[in-house]
């Protein structure tokens, strides 16, 4: 029987409408008629050939409209500037003195642009090293916040009527006998003085104060009351065998952080013959970039330093003959007398420091430095140092002249009281009573929104000027760009006002020179010549006999009698970090985005507890606090910080400006609030403070390290002095392999290529870099550098928190943990328990290691044979290269890159608005490397090693018809190093200093058993201490 | 309209078409504005302004042709025979000796003809130029005038599209309220979208054909910002010749692109440097004094008080050579250690009139130079070493290209 289906039930029930339809070919009704119908009715008449006509004509218009392509114009200058050769840089010696730090620099411009800034080398104070701020100094030039002309009264004015209003105003005020207060920052520089001078012989109420944000006071009361000298000495850390640091972080801000860190440098290397180390140990309340570079560090609550110092002084002088004077016994006493006994012991090579603002603790230190016959060696009193010439009892003695009305016109240079004074109610008050109030600031910041003249000063990449950092140390800053606003030198506005002859403040520095620096010598016989002389080579140091020792005679007694006895309860202690220090560049970027050396977080400051304490307090991270001590009631975010001391609150200074700019304005919290004046000196610690927890939602930090241990690994490889002078390969051991062969080291299994059958030659070049982890302190001037010079973008703190950064290098920063894999076993920790122990850093007091992290470039990259489109592929002279226009954003390679230094460009993040930072406006594009492509989003980016330096430096060698010399080439961050721990050159060149380092027993490469083969190696630390005598065990 | 917009620009196509021929077909002709300006201008105008020697404006009156003969072919040996005109000249302008020809004399003649039409022809006209350039340059104002004459069109075509749709719809809305037809509903969301689509085609299809035209531009212009734009010869704003300057005065290339021997850019002279020469050349053979006087007002030179009035406009050039920024190329290393010839990559600069665009500046062309050139290794101590363990490695007659050193690797060009 024939099957039959039905098409539906109409067709099953012969449906007389299904009957009509089912012979047609659609069965369904279609609306054709309805359709054409419709269009018919439409008033639409654009038929297909009207549209046909339409394209016809756009195609035609089209390619009219192509042939006139938009013209790019070349304009070349009417009369091109004869040092400009366009395409090449030109360098120019200058002096970085911008607030907190001194730094001899070489500017570098393209076609008449400041666009890096490196070290000067021929400098006798800081010897070509440099720090983040220096090197992100040169984007502040291009700050969009700045002011673009002299401000009066809130209202855009111009420098004849600032001026005449301004001098008519002081000369009332000097008429009524009212003070006239110009209140500095520590100003060293020899011109700028006599300009102040001059004002002062001008109008003879003036008085000059001189108030640092972080005051060094103390220090300087401390010299006049041991040896009648009221000035800071000069230190040579590089003499010292012994250091000993009541936390001065002398390696990221204390006094001249950049000089003393390559002392420092040179007395952690281990090269050339040299098989010592200077011992450091550090005692303080939170982890410093100086304490975590010490070979002993050891915690103390703030308030206990002074009596800490006092005992140290009193095991000094039993072993050196002093007298002693009355102290408690304090908890560290025991690690004391082993320190007195080794500073004894190394007598007339030891330094001790304390950033104590207190002159009595600063009286006992030269006690101890005294008895320890370091005056005259490692410290020199009359080297004087300039840097620092704070006078806390004249910042009183003003805000009460201010209060009591006697003050009629106040200046402010270079400071910014109403933000560090932190809402001090004395200045506000005071304030009010002032009739003239002028800022020489270069936007209008909390206290110059106060003011009502705003005469803002030049950036110090446009100034002339000169600084004298040392006593006879003298140093010319000269400007490197025409100034790019109607600004005027500050120096120069106190020089007109002072009614001076000279038409500039060139010819008044120039006029200083010839009179009193041109005569310390005789070998140039013109002062032109002298001077250009100078100005080339940036520096001038004067020759003058250094003075022997100088008598003590310090009231130890009465100092120790008068010491602050330790507090109880929780205290808070104040720092400044790497990237902002006291705040004035706050809406630098590169400094907002720098990770904090030691916590790695970026874009903000915290509560730095100890997880212990915090567990105490029931507080976890991200937690808001608010903490009272004194006058100050501040809320903020809580970060667990292994190594702080107990009940200790650690918080940084120079964030919550709000007046800064767009990057700078309300960035983590103001914590100058703390500062208290304690015995006429500003005091940095507060105890007895109040804590809570608040109701307010957790905060977000955003850093850049998220995993704090090594986990057992060997990452960055370690030992000690002792076990290093018997094996030079210790903590070095290769790992070695198992194979078919037996035991072998994985350098000897190759999957390519082997040794004798390379899988390329690198006939030419081989470039490669090696780090020097004992010399390395993790300061983070390279990653600045880096930035500066790669034209890395700042992506924020949003995207930080999404471990998004674009760092093309990054400096780890490992805590050691508790557990170790020695130890698990007794602790009966099985795989799973060992391995989450062990990522937890040791709670109470770790060690700290650093590793600066760029890409390997390795010669069996993981990267490049992953790449569908062979991006990133190797060069004939060791370097991985990665072209962006190839790049199509798969991002296998940085998730097959064992370093994790892969950076994806997630956004454009150039002219865009959702990254407000330099590269939105053409002002901020200034700072571009023209020798840099600005990448794009969707590609991905790395460390190229600075290949644009390298092609520059072979193109040099090549016109010159020679091999490029070694350390001719150096890629921006061994540049930038301080400590001149990171060395770029050539493995080819059989003289060079990396070949030299590299055939050291302590180089390896970074996770070697996976043999990469990478051109970059590191150095194993080796730590001056005796207690790793376990880590040795662990090694062996 | 559009019918008679296309008809209007097919007509302005013709006539261009037309004058670029009759131009050509002149050209061809052995005559003397050819040999003229092949030969002579370096010195001479038609006109009475002197340049190196005399203006000839009615030259063919002053002396005889017999003389102009023996005097166009070989002038020196014309002193020599201690002829008294040709001595008077020769000492007139500075005993500077005009170079020998090797024209025959019918040439001659026709360079005379040429002469004699040129003086002849409207006494008002500027000196130089002549009757091809001035029928080049209006040819060339016409097409000027195109897009604004286009852009009119466009204007008036809206204005008319916008007057009848209006008049169209009111006349509707009378049949529709005749005929008793009531006024579309308005319709909220998503049917609201479509009916206003629905009534709203033309403009969509304005918007899309826009889109199209724009998208189009726009990719035309990509290609062209990253250089690829063989023979781009724009106009540009003064109309230096370097056939002139380096083809017929044999002016080194580096003496104007000085940064070729050390920098990565060549360099656009400023016009200091041409200030070197045309303080004392105020007048050209083509253009008189019209284009030198442009450097003049540039860089703020008074002729007539022979100072500087410190009044500058630089110069904006029309930039011929657009490499992305993507790329990092640098002359020195081409010029200065390679040894590569300026023409190698620009073309015979010497007879380019209008500079323009030789090589076609992709990727491609760079690689296969790099493929096939041999790095100049002579007396550079750079290479010494390098070739020598070469040569040990591969024999003496190793060819070192540029790419056996690492010249055609990514980082070399790309960062």
């Amino acid at each position: 029987m024939e099957k039959r289906y039905w098409k539906g039930v109409e067709e099953l029930n012969n449906d007389p409408e299904f009957v009509r339809l089912r012979d047609n070919e659609f069965f369904e009704h279609l609306p054709l008629d309805e359709a054409l119908q419709k269009r018919a009715d439409s008033d639409s008449s654009t038929s297909r050939r009207d549209f046909l006509k339409f394209v016809g004509f756009s195609v035609a218009a089209a390619s009219l409209a192509a042939c006139d392509a938009p013209v790019k114009k070349a304009i070349p200058y009417v009369v091109k500037p004869e040092e400009v050769t366009l395409g090449i840089p030109n360098y120019y010696a200058s002096t970085y003195a911008n607030g907190s730090d001194y730094c001899s620099i070489l500017v570098k411009t393209r076609e008449g642009r400041p666009i890096k800034i490196e070290g000067n080398e021929l400098s006798t104070v800081t010897k070509g090293g440099t720090n983040a701020r220096v090197q992100a100094s040169v984007l502040s030039l291009y700050d969009s916040a700045r002011l673009q002309q002299p401000m009066a009264n809130k209202k855009r004015s111009d420098w004849a009527s600032v001026d005449a209003a301004i001098a008519a105003g002081l000369a009332q005020q000097a008429a009524a006998g009212k003070k006239i207060v110009l209140v500095t920052d520590s100003l060293y520089s020899p011109s700028a003085k006599k300009a102040v001078a001059d004002f002062s012989a001008k109008y003879p109420t003036a008085k000059h104060v001189v108030y640092d944000a972080v005051s060094y006071h103390g220090m300087i009361k401390g010299n006049e009351m041991s040896f009648g000298k009221a000035t800071l000495p000069s230190y040579h850390f590089d003499k010292a065998e012994v250091i000993v640091s009541f936390s001065a972080d002398f390696l990221q801000s204390w006094v001249s952080p950049i000089e003393f860190a390559r002392q420092y440098g040179e007395t952690r290397k281990l090269r050339n013959g040299k098989r010592t180390l200077s011992k450091h140990y550090q005692f303080e309340s939170m982890l410093s970039l100086s304490g975590a570079n010490a070979d002993q560090r050891h915690k103390l609550k703030p308030s206990q330093q002074a009596a800490a110092v006092a005992s140290l002084y009193n095991k000094v002088a039993a072993l050196a003959g002093g007298t002693a004077v009355n102290v408690a016994a304090t908890p560290l006493d025991k690690v004391l007398d082993t320190v007195a006994k080794e500073l004894v012991a190394a007598k007339g090579k030891s330094v001790v420091v304390s950033a104590s603002n207190d002159p009595n603790e600063q009286v006992l230190i030269n006690a101890i430095n005294h008895l320890c016959g370091n005056y005259g060696n490692t410290i020199d009193l009359d080297r004087a140092c300039n840097l620092k010439s704070s006078n806390d009892t004249a910042v009183a003695e003003w805000l009460t002249d201010m209060n009591a009305g006697n003050v009629g016109a106040v200046i402010f240079w270079n400071t910014n009281p109403v933000y560090t004074m932190g809402g001090s109610k004395a200045l506000e008050t005071g304030l009010t009573k002032v009739a003239l109030k002028v800022s020489f600031a270069d936007r209008e910041d909390e206290t110059a929104s106060l003011c009502d003249y705003i005469c803002p000063d030049h950036h110090y990449l446009e100034s002339w000027g000169d600084a004298e950092p040392y006593k006879g140390h003298y140093s010319l800053m000269q400007p490197t760009i025409r100034p790019l606003f109607n600004t005027r030198q500050a120096a120069e506005s106190i020089m007109k006002w002072a009614g001076a002859a000279q038409a500039d403040y060139y010819t008044y520095v120039q006029d200083y020179w010839r009179a009193n620096i041109y005569p310390m010598q005789s070998g140039i016989s013109s002062f032109e010549a002298f001077w250009n002389q100078s100005l080339r080579d940036g520096v001038f140091a004067a020759s003058f006999v250094i003075g022997g020792a100088s008598a003590f005679n310090g009231d130890v007694a009465a100092a120790a009698a008068a010491l602050p006895k330790p507090g109880s309860g929780v205290e808070v202690v104040l720092y400044e970090k790497a990237g902002l220090s006291n705040g004035a560049d706050a809406n630098n970027p590169w400094l907002q985005e720098l990770p904090d050396p030691i916590t790695k977080i970026c874009w903000d400051n915290y509560f730095a507890v100890l997880p212990a304490f915090a567990e105490k307090m029931g507080w976890r991270q991200g937690n808001v606090i608010e903490v009272k001590a004194g006058n100050a009631v501040v809320k903020g975010p809580v970060l667990l910080q292994p190594a702080v001391a107990d009940e200790t609150i650690a918080v940084a200074v120079g964030y919550g400006r709000t007046k800064a700019g767009k990057a700078g304005n309300n960035v983590g919290f103001n914590a100058y609030p703390f500062v208290s004046i304690s015995g006429g000196a500003m005091k940095y610690y507060a105890t007895g403070a109040n804590v809570a927890k608040t109701v307010d939602d957790d905060y977000k930090l955003a850093g850049t390290q998220t995993h704090h241990t090594m986990m057992g690994r060997e990452i960055v490889k370690e030992t000690s002095l002792a076990a290093w002078l018997k094996d030079p390969q210790s903590g070095n051991h290769p790992e070695l392999l198992d194979s078919p062969y037996g035991k072998k080291k994985p350098s000897e299994l190759d999957l390519w290529a082997t040794e004798s059958q390379p899988a390329f030659e690198r006939p030419n070049h081989s470039w490669g870099m090696g780090i020097d982890l004992n010399s390395c302190i993790g300061c983070g001037a390279c990653v600045v550098a880096c930035n500066a010079e790669n034209n890395v973008p700042v992506v924020g703190k949003d995207e930080i928190g999404r471990a998004r950064e674009m760092h093309w290098i990054r400096i780890d920063r490992y805590y050691t943990s508790d557990t170790t894999k020695q130890n698990a076993a007794d602790k009966g920790l099985g795989k799973l328990d060992m391995y989450a122990e062990m990522e937890v850093p040791a709670a109470d007091n770790p060690q700290v290691m650093f590793q600066p992290v760029m890409c390997q470039h390795c010669n069996h990259a993981p990267c490049e044979t992953v790449c569908p489109v062979a991006a990133t592929t190797h060069s004939s002279d060791g370097l991985n290269m990665m072209a962006y226009n190839r790049c199509v954003g798969t991002r296998y390679c940085a998730n097959n890159c064992p370093y994790k230094v892969r950076r994806y460009n997630w956004f454009k993040y150039s002219d865009n608005e959702q990254f407000p930072y330099n590269m939105q406006d053409s002002l901020g594009k200034m700072v571009l490397n023209p020798d840099v492509t600005v990448r794009s989003r969707g590609v991905m980016e790395k460390c190229s090693m600075c290949v644009q330096r390298i092609q520059y430096g072979r193109l040099e060698a090549k016109k010159e018809g020679r091999r490029p010399k070694d350390g001719e080439i150096k890629t921006a961050c061994a540049q930038g190093c301080p400590t001149n721990a990171i060395v770029f050159g050539d493995f080819n060149d059989p003289n060079s200093e990396i070949n030299a380092l590299f055939k050291d027993q302590r180089s390896y490469h970074l996770l070697e058993s996976i043999n990469t083969k990478p051109s970059v190696f590191y150095q194993t630390k080796v730590w001056n201490r005796e207690e790793s005598a376990a880590a040795e065990k662990h090694h062996a | 309209m559009f019918h008679y917009a296309y008809r209007r620009l097919t007509s302005k196509l013709l006539v261009l078409f037309l004058i670029v021929i009759s131009s050509t077909i002149a050209l061809a002709q052995p005559n003397g504005e050819a040999i003229f300006k092949a030969n002579c201008t370096a010195c001479h105008v038609t006109g009475e302004d002197v340049v190196v020697g005399p203006g000839l404006k009615n030259v063919h009156k002053k002396y005889k042709e017999e003389w102009l003969l023996k005097w166009i072919r070989n002038s020196q040996s014309l002193i020599k025979t201690g002829d008294a005109q040709a001595v008077k000249i020769y000492e007139q302008y500075n005993k500077v000796a005009m170079p020998a020809f090797n024209l025959s004399d019918d040439e001659i003649k026709s360079v005379i003809a040429y002469i004699k039409a040129e003086s002849e022809a409207a006494p008002a006209a500027p000196a130089g130029g002549g009757d091809g350039a001035a029928t080049a340059g209006a040819g060339v104002e016409e097409e000027d005038n195109f897009p604004l004459v286009l852009a009119m069109v466009l204007v008036i075509l809206i204005a008319l599209f916008v007057i009848l749709n209006r008049v169209q719809k009111g006349l509707q809305r009378i049949i529709n309220q005749r005929e008793g037809i009531a006024e579309p509903v308005k319709l909220e969301g998503k049917a609201g979208v479509k009916q206003w689509i629905r009534a709203n085609k033309k403009l969509i299809a304005v918007i899309v054909i826009i889109g199209f035209v724009w998208g189009s531009v726009e990719g035309w212009n990509a290609l062209s910002g990253i250089g690829i734009q063989q023979g781009y010869a724009p106009d540009q704003p003064i109309k230096f010749s370097h056939k002139l300057h380096v083809g017929q005065n044999k002016i080194d290339c580096r003496y104007c692109h000085s940064g070729a021997e050390k920098s990565k850019n060549a360099g656009i002279p400023s016009p200091n440097v041409c200030m070197n020469c045309h303080k004392y050349v105020k007048k050209g053979p083509q253009y008189g004094t019209e284009e030198i006087s442009k450097i003049y007002a540039a860089i703020g030179w008074d002729v007539d008080k022979q100072q500087y009035t410190g009044k500058t406009k630089p110069i904006e050039w029309v930039r011929i050579h657009n490499l992305p920024d993507l790329a990092y190329f640098n002359h020195a290393q081409h010029v200065k250690v390679g040894g590569v010839e300026c023409q190698t990559c620009h073309g015979p600069v010497e007879e380019m009139e209008t500079m323009q665009q030789f090589s076609p500046l992709t990727m491609g062309w760079c690689i296969q130079c790099h493929r096939e050139s041999q790095v100049k290794t002579e007396n550079n101590g750079y290479y010494t070493e390098l070739h020598e363990k070469m040569k040990k490695q591969y024999g003496d007659d190793v060819k070192l290209t540029v790419e056996k050193l690492g010249g055609t690797e990514c980082a070399r060009c790309h960062y």
